[in-house]
Formats: C-alpha cells, sequence, structure tokens
C-alpha cells in the first residue's frame, strides 16, 4: 500500500468563539479523486483554505510527503506541488485567455527569465499552448477572461491551476453555476486529470462525486463525521441523517 | 490591450516623433525657442506622467505623491551641478542611484498598503519632504536654489551645450524616449505579466507560486529612478529648483496628465503632457483663469473619453476596421 501523499492530523480553526474545523483529521492517497462533501456551512472551504496555506490552523499539524507543511504559505505550498482552485471563479479577468495561462506557466522559468522577452521564454510558451489544447480553449486564447462563458471559466480556472504539474490539486466546486452539459464535460476532465493528480474535491453535486470519487470525506458542522468509499460512505446512517435527510 | 489600442500607441508615437521633428526644423530656421523649451518642459513632466502611469496603469496602485521623487531628483541634480561638478552623465548616474535608494526605503513605508490607503500615505510622504525642503535653509528654504550653470555634455566628436534650445529638446525626446522604450519592454515580459497580475488581481497570484511584495517593490524602485532622473532635467532647462516641485498640484497634474493621455499606455502621458501644456500655454493667453478651463476639461474627458487619447484613438480606428 502506498504511502499518503497528505496527512492532516486534527486540524483545528476558530474564528472567535465559533469553531469553523474541529478535529479533522484524514490521509490522501495518491492519485484519483478523493472528495469533501457535506451542507453548507460544514466547514469545507475553511478546511480547504487550512490545506492551501491560506489559514494556518490553530492547532493540528498538516504533512505532504511526510514534510510538516502546516506553517507554511500558498507560496511554499504550491512550490512543493500543491495547487487549488476557488469557489468563485478567481482569475485575472482583463487579461487574455493565453496570458492567464502564460502567467500561470512562467513560473517553470528559471528567474534571470522574468527580464527577457516572454518571447524567449519557451517553457512558458509551450506548457501556456499544451493548456489550451488541453482545455479545449484555444480558440478563446485572445479573448479576455472577463468574456468568457461561465463554464468556460471554470475550466480556464482548473487550467491555470494545472499550469505548473502539481501533484495535489484541490478543486473547490468546479462544477459551481455550469449547465447539465458543462458538469459532464468538466466531470470527463476532473476522470482525466485523477490519471496522473491526486485530486481533492469538494462538490455539491453527489452524484458526480458518488461517481468520480475512490474516497469521499463527510463534514457537519466543522467535524468529519465519516469517511470511507463512495458505497459506504451513502450506507452509513449517520450521513444520511447529517446530509442527505432523514428521509434518505 | 487590444490589436486597435496597440495600433493606436504605434500611430501616437510616430506622432511625437514627427512632432519633435517639426518643432526642431521650425526651432533651427526661425530662431524662435520658445516653443522648443515649452516642449521639452513638456517631456520632462512626460517622464514624471510615466512614472505614475507605471504605478497606476501597469501595477494598479495610484500615487498622489510621486512628485517626491521628482523634486528629489531635481534638487538633487541642483546641488550637484552647482556646488559639486557640472557634469551630467555624474548627475544622471547619482541621481538614478539615490532615486532608487530613496524608492526603495519609502516603498517600505508605501507597500504596506494598497488603494486608497497606499494613495494618502504616498501623498504624506510627499508633504513631509516638501516641507522639511521648504524649512531647509542650506537648500534656499521657501526660495528655492538659483544659480544652476548651463551644462555641456562631451561626446567623443562634439560637445553638446544644453544651452542651445535644439539641443536640449533633442536630447530630453532621446532621453524620455529610452525610458518610454525600457518601460515598454518590461511590459512584454514575465515581470511586466506579474505587473498584470498584480493590476488585475494580487491576491490570486500567491496560488500561481508569486510573492506579489517583490514585484511590487521593483515597480515602485523603478518609478522613482524615472521620477528622478525626469527631475534631473529640470534645473537644467530652469537654471533654479524650488520647493513647489514636491507640492501636490505636481502630483496632480501628473495623475491628470495619465488620464488625459489614457491609463496604462505609457505613450499616453507623454502625449498628455504635451498636450496640457499646450492647452495651458493657449488658455493662459486667454484667460487667467485657465485652470478652471482645464479644470472643466479634465471632468468632461474623464466623463466622456476614460480611456484618454488612446482609448479615443483606439475606438475610431475599430470603428473604421482598421487592421
Amino acid at each position: 500500500m502506498s504511502l499518503p501523499i497528505l496527512q492532516a492530523k486534527s486540524l483545528n480553526k476558530n474564528f472567535g468563539g465559533l469553531r469553523a474545523v474541529g478535529q479533522v483529521t484524514f490521509d490522501l492517497d495518491p492519485l484519483g479523486v478523493t472528495s469533501i462533501i457535506g451542507p453548507n456551512g460544514a466547514g469545507k472551504t475553511t478546511l480547504f483554505n487550512l490545506l492551501s496555506g491560506l489559514y494556518i490552523p490553530d492547532e493540528g499539524q498538516l504533512l505532504m510527503n511526510g514534510e510538516d507543511i502546516t506553517q507554511l504559505g500558498p507560496v511554499a505550498r504550491l512550490s512543493r506541488g500543491m495547487a487549488r482552485s476557488f469557489q468563485i471563479t478567481n482569475l485575472f479577468f482583463d487579461l487574455t485567455v493565453e496570458q492567464n495561462l502564460q502567467l500561470a506557466s512562467q513560473k517553470l522559468e528559471s528567474w534571470p527569465k522574468l527580464f527577457y522577452a516572454t518571447s524567449k521564454s519557451p517553457l512558458t510558451l509551450q506548457r501556456a499552448q499544451e493548456l489550451l489544447e488541453e482545455f479545449h480553449l484555444e480558440a478563446k486564447k485572445d479573448e479576455l477572461a472577463g468574456a468568457l462563458s461561465h463554464g468556460e471559466q471554470r475550466r480556464l480556472e482548473i487550467a491555470v491551476t494545472m499550469a505548473l504539474r502539481p501533484k495535489i490539486l484541490l478543486l473547490d466546486e468546479p462544477t459551481q453555476g455550469m449547465s447539465q452539459g458543462d458538469t459532464q464535460e468538466t466531470s470527463q476532465l476532473i476522470a482525466q486529470l485523477a490519471k496522473n493528480v491526486t485530486i481533492l474535491l469538494i462538490e455539491h453535486d453527489v452524484e458526480l462525486v458518488m461517481d468520480l470519487s475512490k474516497h469521499v470525506i463527510v463534514m457537519a458542522q466543522g467535524e468529519k463525521i465519516a469517511d470511507g468509499n463512495p458505497r459506504d460512505v451513502r450506507s452509513n446512517p449517520i450521513v444520511q441523517t447529517a446530509y442527505f435527510g432523514d428521509a434518505a | 490591450m487590444d490589436k486597435y489600442q496597440q495600433k493606436a500607441i504605434r500611430m501616437m508615437e510616430w506622432l511625437m516623433l514627427i512632432a519633435a521633428i517639426l518643432l526642431v526644423i521650425i526651432g533651427k530656421l526661425t530662431g524662435d525657442t520658445f516653443f522648443l523649451r515649452l516642449a521639452t518642459e513638456a517631456l520632462i513632466f512626460g517622464g514624471l506622467a510615466l512614472s505614475v502611469d507605471l504605478l497606476l496603469g501597469i501595477v494598479g496602485l495610484l500615487s498622489l505623491g510621486q512628485a517626491l521623487y521628482f523634486g528629489f531628483g531635481a534638487y538633487l541634480s541642483a546641488v550637484i551641478l552647482r556646488d559639486w561638478i557640472a557634469s551630467f552623465w555624474v548627475c544622471i548616474v547619482i541621481v538614478t542611484f539615490a532615486s532608487a535608494i530613496l524608492g526603495w526605503i519609502t516603498s517600505y513605508i508605501a507597500l504596506r498598503s494598497k488603494g486608497v490607503y497606499f494613495a494618502l500615505i504616498s501623498f504624506g510622504l510627499a508633504q513631509v519632504f516638501a516641507k522639511s525642503i521648504y524649512n531647509t535653509r542650506s537648500l534656499g528654504a521657501s526660495d528655492g536654489m538659483v544659480g544652476v550653470p548651463i551644462i555641456r555634455i562631451p561626446l567623443p566628436f562634439v560637445t553638446l551645450n544644453l544651452g542651445d534650445a535644439v539641443t536640449f529638446f533633442v536630447i530630453t525626446f532621446m532621453f524620455m524616449g529610452s525610458i518610454y522604450f525600457a518601460l515598454k519592454y518590461f511590459l512584454y515580459t514575465p515581470l511586466g505579466r506579474i505587473w498584470a497580475g498584480v493590476r488585475s488581481n494580487d491576491s490570486r497570484l500567491p496560488y500561481l507560486g508569486y510573492n506579489t511584495a517583490a514585484p511590487k517593490r521593483i515597480a515602485f524602485i523603478l518609478a522613482a529612478i524615472v521620477a528622478g532622473v525626469s527631475g534631473a532635467l529640470y534645473p537644467m532647462l530652469r537654471g533654479f529648483v524650488s520647493p513647489e516641485l514636491m507640492y501636490f498640484s505636481v502630483s496632480g497634474n501628473a495623475v491628470i496628465t495619465v488620464v488625459l493621455g489614457g491609463v496604462g499606455t505609457l505613450i499616453g502621458p507623454l502625449f498628455g503632457s504635451s498636450l496640457l501644456m499646450i492647452l495651458k500655454s493657449v488658455i493662459g493667453t486667454l484667460t487667467l483663469h485657465h485652470h478652471i478651463v482645464i479644470g472643466l476639461i479634465f471632468v468632461v474627458l474623464v466623463i466622456f473619453a476614460p480611456k484618454g487619447i488612446v482609448g479615443i484613438l483606439s475606438t475610431k480606428l475599430k470603428n473604421r476596421g482598421v487592421r
């Protein structure tokens, strides 16, 4: 059995008197999709913020490939291979699609190239082109990110997070507000990405979660109430009560 | 920046060059150097506006105190040229390094905040410096410093005399042109892309692996250098400096110039500075209240053409479908 790529140990985060995340512990195995589900206010996005370095936990420990990253910020975590997307689309809206991808990719270059013309940054240009093709955005490359449809913006958001070839990808509700067609397309994309990247997914679409995930973590009121494979989670009476409702 | 805006910028670059050549020819033929000296002053203040545009249009930081670096460059230049050595190159090199150091130090105060707070801190810093200069007797206090000598620039085959209006204009034009193209080059580098990212959505950048502090600081220091060396030319042209060079009116005029020309275009500030100088001269001959007229023109422009001259031109090109 492979070692976990990410280990969360008793993570706690309080805001004043409110416990947003309490005693959350889980292991994330390499590759595939692990999903976090739970009702609104369960603490899923706060947990993501703890994992990605936006917040530092009040207590607990976070290990990535055995290294303690608890106190590291987003930049240091990204350099170790952890990238994230956001619940509300978070792009550079007045830059073109191609410029968004070049900005996301240019970290692949050595630092002196910061001062070279972008046209002399082959790794950046090549990676941006790969992403345009992989995420079917080539026809839109010269359009401003702000002018894209919602579905295209969500796709670009994932493409931007994939630019530096992360080992762990945290996706916060990637299909939020999407049409059924776009949701299906994004679901296929995530399944494809999960062959090479470990994906931790927050998603409200339960059917999508059950289809994609090899492991599901259920949260309620800031705490983990269950985890396991999708079938076990679905039949867990605690989960049914807390998340699916008593009638489930 | 779309292709029409790029086309508009190229047209304005050519227009600036043609206007400069015409001014030189007219100055040479007629011997009337009034407009040449006016254009030289416009270019010098255009350099200050360029530095404002680097911060505002490229990185998204509104500085209301950029006159601090302009005035600092002017005073340092006056002190060097009058009291130490009348050398153009020594003066420019020292002002460049000193402005960089001043920009580096003040960046740690100003860049602690952003938005309106950054604007207020930059304003406050300039006020502190201006008042300090105003009260420093060794720098002429409220009277400023006079008696800056006419500078000569020895080159291998010829010595340029900055007392000659045509020569000074050509030197200033080449100087500002070099700064303009150097800054424009940066826009097309990964650093320029990061600046665009800071302007567009700086909270996203850490999740792409960028600390935003360093790129902002680089821009801030560069802007201080550009304003400083532009200011260094001022006493060479006018022969004196005064504390007013650091006042809010100078910083405010630079912001107006940028908006007039087109924010984030770099050529806009140079063009806007020339236009503002022409407006001041022409309207100033008609009425003593030219500030009111210019203020009204500015209000109308912001309402009806918020993207400035570059915006007007690029919209015209777009409507005509120019490729």
